[in-house]
């Protein structure tokens, strides 16, 4: 028993504490895991909780009850569900489309052109990032405005097209560029720097190879910039799930029924917006609620299907 | 630890006190929270009588139109005279009240909303009479019934009808700050072009009341009109552009009902429901009076296009026949020289012709520490002097009997000949649900007029979703 006691001691004292070990890490790291826990998970948190009662402007902040799984139920068996489901699913895939391949398409082309032009090129597509969100939608709608107004109306007439009202007509394609130019700069910004920082060497050496332009891009550039694409597409996934204030600015949801309706956009107009007074929180915690479980599930999705571990894993030869 | 609660222990660690001392310290409490609390003025409840001294009471009001000013103007005005009435009681009012011009009404909703519940609210807040019912429901207002009793002589000239809509369940929980009705207007000048006589043109409004003439008449004018080449195609009706509650007057026309009196619930009729829906997909698809893509169209357009006398026949509120003079700069005297106006004529010849009225209400908060002068201050703006200066500089209709013989009101004649229409006044429900019931129903209207589904399909989707979200809050009929 002495003996045992002994070898304890020691192992003690040779193993630092976990506090010793992580100390530094905890330390860096606390300011920003105290940022992410009260302003990511108790949100999350708090949102799950109001999605179970009926808390609206009727019932104030002291009235309200817990009603279970209603408003869920309302949800699934409400008619417009489906409609809006569809909605933010072509929503998500188009604009995410456009801001990848758009992103991808203006660095290639900007990092193969003289810097100043590849620079002016690329500030001119920063202009709608850098615009507030409500002066650029509000020059799309002017634009499209109905005749006898609207800018498109007067460059298309020249070309025997009927004057209309383009943002009723064609909704959704003012949707996708309206999200698109201002998604795709963050796209080509991203992608420029990684296709910058691609060793000279293995463009020379392919194309000593004999290798064509689309040859390089496609066995060159595109593997080495997978980590970057993946960045994009996960964030701008989870975005686009939560974003809808273009929409919200321009469409609200119409023309018509719900056409260009998403989720997040359902969620805002039936717990923080009523033409009659009466806003359903309870009820638009439960939408929120959903989507962050969608953005959740479509999130280690993506990550699995790009094998996320593989991309951030230790090189497995370092050459020094 | 132990000291500093007030369980049990604080007696266990020895804290003795004698029966004197007890009594001595209690006193001397009572007397500092006497003295710390403030004056009794601010403390008055409802039913109690004025206190003495200076009591602050605050009023939200809002526009958003411009020229509505007078909501706040008058209740300062108000204030003036009831001080002179609480001058034998020592006490004075001061009172902050606002006017927001030009902005939203969700905001200022919200900002209410989390005002009462941050216990900040104003003493008196002005909105539309469908808010009562959240708000009664979250108890940010008070029922006023037993203030109105109280009081009841400086209301007896309210007009009668407009009781219905400040009531839920039979309590009362606001007093009418306004109203108004929302006519059809029609172009003198271009149904003369059609061949109409001045005594056809003048008598429009009396053959729709008698029901002579009814909405049949409208579409086949409207489309005689454009086929002569009078108007452009689908400029023979406009109806508003935007979400309102103008449409609704289709409903009630076509024998649609909104809310049950007996059970307050709420109400929806399938046949009259089909037959507003028919209306304006017919208006858009059938008869194309009305152009396609019209859901949206920018306020300024459409109210440039209307006083352009573009368009034959165009549904709006009375007040914009003063905004169409202040905005749009058309002098007065073009637009009685060129514009008429009449109620929504009747679905079929014969019947009863139709508008809305959406008054807009003061109601007292339940934040407020003094509710019967805030009853009383409102009782003082609602004279036939003042609620007049406010018809006249807004285009609002008389909410008293009284305000007809109003000098101020009588040199009014657009106000005098548009006041018979609130006779014929439908108005919208005020239930907590309303806003969804009224989300579902507008949401088929603009897809009727889109093309996507038809009336029938409009109307039978729209009520499989309300009784989906209402349940027992609905009354299929």
């Amino acid at each position: 028993m002495a003996r045992t006691g002994t070898l304890q001691l020691e192992r003690e004292e040779q193993a630092p504490s976990w506090w010793r070990t992580n100390a530094t890490a905890m330390l860096f790291m606390g300011p920003a895991a105290i940022l992410v826990i009260v302003f990511f998970f108790v949100p999350v948190l708090l949102t799950l909780g109001m999605s179970f009662t009926d808390i609206a402007t009727a019932t104030g902040l002291s009235g309200w009850q817990w009603i279970g799984t209603a408003n869920y139920e309302q949800i699934f068996r409400g008619s417009f569900t489906g409609l809006i489901v569809r909605n933010t699913v072509i929503y998500v895939l188009l604009v995410l489309t456009f801001n990848v391949l758009v992103g991808l398409g203006v660095a290639l082309l900007t990092v193969h052109v003289r810097d100043q032009v590849g620079g002016f090129f690329r500030a001119v597509w920063l202009l709608p990032r850098i615009s507030p969100s409500v002066v650029y939608a509000l020059m799309w709608t002017w634009a499209a405005a109905p005749p006898p107004f609207g800018i498109i109306n007067e460059f298309v007439a020249p070309f025997g097209v009927a004057p209309r009202f383009w943002m009723n007509t064609d909704p959704w394609m003012f949707i996708l560029f309206l999200n698109g130019f201002v998604g795709a700069s963050l796209g080509m910004l991203i992608f420029t720097s990684a296709i910058e920082s691609i060793p000279e060497d293995l463009f020379r050496a392919a194309r000593v190879d004999g290798a064509n332009a689309w040859q390089i891009v496609r066995r060159i550039t595109v593997p080495l910039i997978r980590w970057p694409i993946l960045f994009v597409l996960v964030y701008q996934s989870m975005s686009l799930l939560a974003s809808y204030e273009y929409i919200l600015l321009t469409t609200n949801g119409g023309p018509g029924l719900y056409i260009t309706e998403v989720w997040s956009l359902w969620a805002f107009h039936t717990a923080l917006q009523s033409y009659a007074g009466n806003l359903e929180i309870g009820l638009g915690a439960a939408m929120a609620a959903i989507l962050v479980l969608v953005g959740v599930a479509v999130s280690a999705f993506l990550l699995r299907a790009f094998r996320f571990n593989d991309l951030v894993s230790e090189p497995r030869v370092e050459i020094t | 630890m132990d000291k500093y609660t007030l369980s049990g222990r604080v007696a266990r660690e020895g804290l003795r006190l004698s029966r004197r001392r007890f009594l001595v310290s209690t006193g001397a409490l009572v007397a500092a929270t006497a003295c710390s609390t403030a004056p009794t003025g601010q403390q008055q409840g409802g039913g109690q009588a004025a206190p003495a001294g200076t009591v602050k009471l605050a009023a939200w009001t809002i526009g958003p139109d411009a020229p509505s000013y007078y909501r706040r103007d008058n209740l300062v005005a108000a204030a003036a005279t009831l001080n002179k009435e609480l001058e034998k009681d020592g006490t004075k009012v001061e009172l902050e009240a606002t006017f927001e011009s030009g902005g939203s009404w969700d905001d200022y909703k919200q900002k209410f909303v989390l005002a009462a519940e941050a216990k900040q609210a104003p003493d008196i807040v002005v909105a539309g009479h469908e808010d009562m019912a959240p708000w009664a429901a979250a108890g940010y207002i008070v029922e006023l019934d037993p203030l109105i009793k109280k009081y009841d002589s400086k209301f007896k000239d309210v007009i009668p009808t407009l009781w219905d809509a400040m009531k839920l369940k039979d309590k009362t929980y606001a007093i009418p700050q306004d109203t108004e009705a929302r006519p059809l207007y029609y172009r003198k000048d271009l149904l003369a072009k059609l061949g109409w006589s001045k005594d056809k043109i003048d008598g429009l409004p009396d053959a729709v009341k008698k029901g002579d003439f009814a909405w049949s008449d409208v579409v086949s004018t409207a489309k005689e009109a454009i086929a002569k080449g009078i108007v452009d195609p689908a400029s023979g009706w406009y109806h508003r552009p935007s979400r309102g509650h103008d449409f609704y007057s289709w409903y009630y026309a076509n024998g649609g009902e909104m809310q049950d009196k007996a059970s307050g619930k709420l109400v929806l009729v399938p046949s009259a429901l089909e037959k507003f829906y028919q209306v304006h997909y017919a208006a858009v698809k059938v008869d194309k009076i009305t152009p396609e893509q019209f859901m949206g169209l920018p306020g300024k357009q459409w109210n440039e296009t209307v006083t352009a006398g573009k368009v034959l026949f165009y549904n709006a509120g009375t007040w914009t026949w003063k905004d169409w003079q202040s905005t749009y700069k058309v002098p007065e005297q073009a637009l009685w020289d060129n514009v008429g106006f009449t109620l929504v004529p009747a679905a079929q010849r014969g019947g009863k012709p139709f508008t809305l009225s959406h008054p807009l209400v003061y109601m007292v908060t339940a934040s407020s520490k003094s509710q019967e002068l805030a009853l009383r201050l409102i009782a003082n703006a609602t004279t036939p002097e003042l609620n007049s200066q406010h018809s006249v500089t807004s285009a609002h209709l008389a909410i008293l009997t009284t305000q007809e013989k109003d000098p101020t009101y009588q040199k009014d004649k657009f106000l005098l000949a548009t006041s018979y229409m609130l006779g014929y006044t439908t108005f919208i429900p005020n239930h907590p649900k309303y806003g969804a019931y009224d989300e579902v129903l507008f949401r088929f209207l603009t897809a009727v007029e889109q093309g996507q589904v038809t009336p029938k399909q409009a109307a039978d989707s729209a009520v499989s979703e309300l009784r989906t979200q209402l349940r027992d809050e609905l009354i299929v009929r």
